[in-house]
């Protein structure tokens, strides 16, 4: 079999080698540099879109965290509020409760003393009436001597009618 | 005992007529070289079946790595995205440099670039893409000013080195890859001499039979193979890359 000189040009041998690397430059783009850049710009891109949804996602918690601390500042100020109301009329409640009894103990001292007053009253009438009773009486003692059976009569019936009246 | 290296075998010689271009000739070269070609494109398919997103496989780890590689390897040595329609360009010619070379492991198979045409065709392509960036960088006119820099006397000189790129990239490459040629087959020579030699000494028909089996060739080889197939290839096919885009990222920057 012919071979070719070790050290040799030939022309068609270059031309076809030239030709040779352009279809090997067209087979590994098609075949290596292609597919491998779509996937590594697909990948590319679902990093990118995992890293904004998480973006997203990071705000939209940050949204919601402040409309709830928001929320939570406005129900603690409610409750604060509240509280304040209700200690304030418990407080009046409990002010009126004290006026109010107060108002009633006087009122009940008031009618003891009025009550007592009255008794009183009454007893030194009753008192009286007796004491008028007695000295009629020992008047009558007294004077029993000098008086007629009539005038006795007629005293006695005075006497009896002013106890009847009296009593 | 005869030792000879000769060029790639001719399969088929198709005469065209043409008087500059000559006879088209189907040399071992370009068998090879299809089959190189094969390798290579095979491989490439291989690697990127069934690509996904997520869960790679460790061939999709495999072909992303070689893109990466490649697109960092153009990018670190022009500085920036400038030439990333380059990458494929690169990856080609590195990938094609090196399967050549290595192929020549398989004992049937000549390397396509131990034919100085392999280099010169490439070498010529590279250079038509210098030539093309310089004159997109600075003009037609500040492609030919150039050459009269510093001083217009060195005009000859600069065409000269401007003409040494392409023949130094091919000369270097080849020869590498010849010189790994001929040592291994002096070396196989050699050690084939030894051999029936030492194994001559014993006498009758037996060592007339044992001589003709160079058992010395067993080894020693396989050991230089490393540097003058394996390193050399692996060198030459990286230099060659590494040049191209010193030499085209230089032309683009004027």
């Amino acid at each position: 079999m012919n071979t070719q000189p070790l050290v040799t040009l030939v022309p068609w041998t270059m031309i076809a080698q030239f030709l040779n690397l352009m279809i090997q430059l067209f087979l590994i783009k098609k075949f290596l540099f292609k597919p491998v850049n779509d996937i590594l710009e697909k990948r590319r891109q679902l990093t990118d879109q995992a890293i904004r949804e998480a973006r997203e996602a990071k705000e939209e918690a940050d949204g919601l965290k402040t409309q709830y601390e928001s929320g939570i500042a406005k129900a603690r100020e409610e409750a604060a509020r509240i509280m304040q109301d209700a200690q304030r009329e418990a407080q009046g409640r409990a002010d009126d409760l004290v006026h109010e009894a107060q108002a009633k103990a006087a009122g009940i001292k008031a009618q003891a003393e009025a009550d007592i007053a009255q008794e009183r009253k009454k007893a030194i009438n009753e008192v009286k009436n007796e004491i008028g009773g007695l000295a009629m009486d020992i008047a009558g003692k007294v004077v029993e001597k000098e008086i007629d059976e009539a005038d006795h009569k007629r005293l006695i019936d005075d006497f009896i009618k002013n106890v009847g009246e009296a009593s | 005992m005869e030792f000879d290296i000769s060029g790639a075998k001719i399969f088929a010689r198709i005469p065209t007529g043409i008087p500059v271009l000559g006879d088209i000739l189907i040399t071992e070269t370009l068998v090879v070289s299809w089959i190189v070609m094969l390798i290579i494109t095979g491989l490439c398919i291989f690697l990127t079946r069934n690509l996904k997103v997520e869960k790679i496989s460790k061939r999709q780890a495999v072909a992303e790595m070689i893109v990466e590689a490649a697109t960092n390897l153009v990018r670190n040595n022009t500085g920036g995205t400038k030439f990333d329609n380059l990458i494929p360009f690169v990856s080609t010619i590195f990938a094609t440099s090196i399967v050549s070379n290595l192929i020549s492991l398989i004992p049937i198979f000549r390397s396509p670039t131990a034919d100085l045409s392999t280099e010169a065709s490439w070498a010529i392509l590279v250079f038509i893409m210098i030539t093309a960036n310089k004159i997109k960088a600075g003009g037609l006119l500040g492609y030919m000013k150039g050459f009269t820099e510093p001083i217009p006397v060195m005009t000859p000189f600069n065409i000269l080195s401007e003409l040494a790129t392409p023949v130094s990239m091919a000369c270097r490459h080849f020869g590498n890859i010849l010189s790994g040629i001929v040592i291994n087959g002096l070396i196989y020579a050699a050690l084939a001499i030894a051999s029936g030699a030492l194994l001559g000494l014993i006498p009758g028909a037996v060592g007339d039979f044992l001589s003709h089996i160079p058992i010395l060739s067993v080894g020693l080889p396989a050991v230089l193979s490393v540097y003058f197939d394996w390193f050399t290839g692996a060198m030459q096919a990286f230099i060659f890359t590494m040049l191209t885009i010193m030499y085209i990222a230089n032309a683009a920057e004027g």
